[in-house]
């Protein structure tokens, strides 16, 4: 209301309003808030102030007018700290929740089991579990693509505290305002870290802990950090554009700073502890989960933190995007020397597939997951050879003929390739060489099933290197055929047993009896020996069992034809024809099953 | 060089990452030049910091490179980054891998490593610190403004008082209690007390300018204590000679971080050591021990009536606000204006001081962390190659 020009009455009144409000010095003026009440006594108030600056203007000042703004002044900080104080408290999270999660759910477990395929059932499962121990608000958040900035106060309240930091800046109290804002707010920022999880963990606490209690802390983070880039800070943004409207961009970027630079840093500090950490293979996933997080983050980052002043923001969130893509890699590299030089000497037992097999499949399976993040990421080829000086036991690879592929892609071949070469040097502890080659081929057949059996991963190592690893595993399959029939096999060859004479039938009985006997232990010790050898793959036990019958059938089966009556005109034939062509197929049904043939005469009984 | 004249076998010195071999013999006695260059170079560095030249307007107390000051902390990181470079030539360039894993090295690297990681989460208080510092600067620039009007009247003397007396709670504040009695880690109901309440820690909430960075739990003096508790010195006649560059590399180290500590705020400064034993025997060790000398005393001198921090800028601001809230104590209108003119005048300086300084020291901070971060994974990098660290693989 616009007092006629009469500058003694509506000063004075003024200045009695103002000192009436003094909280140093009345116990009244402490009690009550001028904002809690009235309309009409707020605008009494603003109105006074709005009086003395007014007179302030005129070019002599009265100590006592200088005396009333500084009153004013005070009395309007205190206004404002209780305003923003009584609309403050941490973010209201159930606004976030939403029934549907959106995290990937990786973890180490992962990398343990038998079937990949299985693995995802349980790693649902324990995100679930988890979902239900933390509290349910917080566990699924409606997804945070998108900057979406929320109401943190009440536009009256908004209304009012512009009109209070309106009046402190034009009288020059910039700075206190400024300060009495950001430190409530900044309050509230931190309330809210509390309820998200938000941790204050050193590096140190961090490098101390198990890399599992990590994976769940940086899921945690994920989440956090996208609600907190984009909704807490820029809502908290808006709300200094808000309340700083029309003061000069200058006030709103600077309260905005003094709210959430402190918090910001906090936050970001997890991920760049994370980005340093010591690396070993089972982090990729995480890590790569980090960056990706990151490097969807970092647009919005630079929208919210666009001002000169929270420049030191973005060039942190750009540092640790790059150190975590310069773990990933590191590790990768990592994962390669600790294949190549995985150290285990024991067999297994039966000749089976081997852990290493199993893990490093499952590993890169999840590395052609990640596909998307890792062709980025990974840049240069993996080199081969010179890396390991003075190591004379490092595979070759000649990588020209592979030139179209990715340097991800060579990556994954290379993996493939140093696995063979170890499982081999692995090979070399069976004292039965054709255990050996059976291992090898199971190992390699299961390599190739784990690539058939993902289209993904098919696409990266091509099928011009399944066809070489399929060849890989024949081989294996014809060498060990050789290396345990064809001394078997020998003794039902013909030459030997011809006896050189005019007239006679013309065959050794001793020699005859002979073979028969050695066939005979020869392929009882095989029998023996090798029903506890193990194919677990279905198919190609059964094939293998098919290639030796078609060695072994048709030539007992013409030996016996040609040879019987010379034994059986003999003295206990029995002795040494112990096989008819149907036991020999039915033996070798029991070949690498994995169990001791007793226990195969005792199923068969049964 | 003559010693490898006759040993045309030997692989000589390649300074690329990976693949190193040494020729122990053959570049000893390069080895033990640099070593002493090495040494000769940190003394030198640090006996400048110890005497630092005289500033232009004479033996004024508020010379630029003051002891403790924001420019004297610039050249020491400075100072810091310079030796840092060369350490990591003498240990890891053209290093053969091997000997990490033998003594003194394989006990003293994982000393190493740890130390880092420590002065890591140093350099993240002292940037949380100095946005405090900030925070002390805005309320001294609230009291410069209003005491530079002319004339000063009440309500100005009024407005600088309450902005120094909340400058000075703090300064003692944040020192005796380690954590917030209504700190936000324990209680994250905030904004459901009443007015009144809101109203009586008007002052202790202006105090609460900034929480702290870290867990209850952490301590800058712990951090500091462990970082020197295994500080040996070496014996004479070690085998490879490398204990000692770890040694003065590590001092260097601690001594910085100490310093960066000792005067800028930090979580839990309670018992900083303000000993360490450098034997005094030790050439390069004489202007480092000089300045730990001085900064210990100064310490426990301040640490009894609790101390803001031993940066040079903020004692003198402490100093003068204690002298203008005398001032406006004392204030009647109107008032002699000369003396407050020079204590405003000065407060004003050191706030200049301050927005000049403290955005570039915070970026050397921040640029000796990735130094550390860089430095450190070198050496984890190297002692991958020997294999001490491959993680086997983990079914």
């Amino acid at each position: 209301m616009e007092s006629p020009r009469n500058v003694g009455v509506p000063l004075q009144s003024a200045e009695k309003i103002i000192l009436r409000w003094d909280s140093t010095a009345s116990e009244e003026a402490r009690e009550r808030m001028i904002f809690d009440g009235d309309r009409h006594e707020i605008d009494r108030y603003l109105q006074a102030v709005d009086e003395i600056q007014r007179s302030m203007e005129s070019a002599t000042v009265a100590d006592d007018q200088s005396k009333a703004i500084q009153i004013a002044m005070a009395r309007l900080e205190d206004e404002f700290r209780n305003i923003l104080i009584a609309h403050t408290g941490p973010i209201e999270t159930d606004s976030l929740v939403d029934p549907s999660s959106s995290v990937r759910p990786t973890s180490t477990s992962e990398l343990h089991d038998e079937d990949y395929a299985d693995s995802e059932e349980v790693s649902k499962e324990v995100e679930l579990q988890e979902g239900e121990a933390e509290s349910s608000t917080i566990s699924r958040y409606r997804s945070t693509n998108s900057i979406r900035e929320i109401d943190l106060i009440p536009s009256e309240a908004i209304y009012d505290l512009k009109s209070i930091a309106e009046r402190m800046i034009s009288a020059g109290y910039y700075r206190e305002c400024v300060q009495v804002y950001g430190s409530v707010r900044k309050s509230a920022v931190e309330a809210s870290f509390c309820r998200l999880g938000v941790e204050k963990l050193s590096i140190g606490d961090i490098q101390r802990l198990e890399w599992e209690v990590l994976e769940t802390k940086i899921r945690r983070w994920i989440r956090a950090a996208k609600i907190c880039v984009r909704i807490l800070f820029a809502s908290e943004k808006k709300l200094c554009e808000q309340i700083f409207e029309g003061v000069g961009t200058a006030t709103d970027d600077a309260c905005f700073m003094e709210t959430v630079k402190g918090p910001a840093m906090q936050l970001l500090n997890f991920a760049e502890a994370i980005s340093i950490s010591r690396r070993s293979p089972e982090k990729l996933f995480k890590i790569l989960d980090l960056h990706d997080a990151i490097f969807d983050l970092l647009p919005d980052v630079d929208v919210v933190f666009q001002s000169k002043s929270s420049e030191s923001i973005r060039v942190q969130a750009a540092e640790i995007l790059s150190r975590l893509a310069e773990a990933a890699r590191g590790i990768l590299s990592e994962f390669e020397n600790a294949v190549l030089r995985e150290p285990s000497k024991i067999p297994v037992p039966g000749g089976t597939i081997h852990p290493l097999t199993r893990y490093v499949m499952n590993y890169i399976s999840l590395i052609s997951d990640y596909k998307q993040t890792l062709v980025e990421l990974i840049v240069s080829k993996p080199t081969a050879g010179t890396r390991y000086s003075g190591d004379p036991t490092t595979p070759d690879m000649d990588f020209t003929e592979l030139e179209e592929r990715t340097p991800l892609e060579l990556h994954l071949i290379w993996i493939i390739v140093i696995l063979q070469f170890n499982l081999e040097g692995k090979s070399k502890h069976y004292k039965d060489a054709s255990l050996a080659h059976l291992f090898m081929m199971n190992n390699v057949h299961y390599i190739v099933q784990k690539i058939k059996g993902s289209p993904e991963l098919r696409e990266m190592t091509g099928d011009d290197y399944l066809k070489k690893l399929t060849g890989k595993f024949r081989q294996a399959a014809t060498s060990y055929q050789r290396s345990t029939w064809v001394s078997v096999l020998y003794c039902l060859r013909d030459e030997g047993l011809h006896v050189s004479g005019s007239f006679s039938s013309g065959v050794s009985k001793s020699a005859l009896r002979e073979r028969f006997k050695t066939f005979n232990a020869m392929f009882e010790e095989v029998h023996r020996t090798q029903a506890t050898w193990l194919i677990p793959e279905i198919q190609l036990r059964e094939e293998l069992r098919i290639s030796i019958l078609e060695l072994l059938i048709p030539a007992y089966r013409s030996f016996l034809g040609r040879f019987r009556s010379h034994i059986e005109s003999g003295r206990h034939p029995e002795a040494y024809i112990k096989y008819m062509v149907e036991d020999l197929e039915t033996a070798v049904l029991d070949f690498f099953e994995g169990y001791p043939v007793s226990q195969h005469l005792r199923r068969r009984s049964q | 060089m003559r010693a490898t004249d006759n040993q045309g076998s030997f692989l000589n010195r390649i300074s690329i990452r990976r693949n190193q071999v040494v020729s122990m013999d053959g570049n000893h006695e390069q080895e033990l030049e640099d070593l002493e260059l090495f040494q000769k170079h940190v003394a030198d560095r640090f006996s400048d910091l110890l005497l630092p030249k005289p500033s232009s307007a004479g033996d004024s107390p508020s010379g630029a490179d003051a002891l403790l000051s924001i420019a004297w902390f610039r050249k020491l990181l400075d100072a810091f980054l310079c030796c840092e470079a060369e350490f990591k030539a003498v240990l890891v360039m053209g290093r053969d891998p091997a000997q990490f894993a033998k003594a003194p090295l394989d006990r003293l690297i994982p000393e190493l490593l740890d130390r880092a990681v420590k002065a890591l989460d140093v350099c993240n208080a002292i940037t949380h610190g100095v946005e405090m510092l900030r925070q002390w600067k805005k309320l001294a620039q609230i009291a410069v403004t209003a005491l530079e009007q002319r004339p000063i009247g009440e309500g100005q003397v009024r407005r600088a008082k309450k902005a120094l007396t909340t400058l000075l709670t703090s300064m003692a504040f944040d020192e005796k209690e380690s954590h917030h009695g209504k700190s936000t880690d324990r209680n994250c109901s905030f904004g459901r007390r009443g007015v009144a309440a809101a109203n009586k820690d008007k002052t202790a909430g202006n105090c609460r300018l900034l929480s702290w960075n870290f867990a209850k739990s952490w301590s800058a003096s712990k951090q500091i204590q462990a970082m020197s508790s295994n500080l040996i010195v070496p014996r004479g006649g070690e085998p490879t000679g490398l204990a000692l560059p770890v040694y003065v590399m590590s001092t260097v180290l601690v001594f910085v971080m100490w310093a960066l500590v000792a005067a800028i705020p930090c979580q839990e400064r309670t018992g900083l050591p303000t000993h360490f034993p450098v034997p005094r025997q030790l050439g390069w060790a004489q202007p480092v021990i000089g300045l730990q000398e001085k900064i210990g005393e100064e310490w426990k001198k301040k640490e009894k009536k609790g101390t803001c921090g031993l940066l040079e800028e903020i004692q003198r601001m402490e100093k003068l606000s204690q002298g203008l809230v005398e001032f406006a104590d004392g204030f009647q209108f109107p008032a002699e204006t000369d003396d407050v003119a020079a204590m405003v005048a000065e407060l004003a300086a050191i706030c200049e001081n301050m927005e000049e300084g403290l955005v570039p020291l915070q970026q050397q901070v921040r640029e000796v962390f990735h130094r550390i971060v860089r430095s450190r994974a070198e050496v984890l990098d190297v002692l991958d190659q020997v294999g001490k660290l491959s993680t086997p693989v983990p079914y």
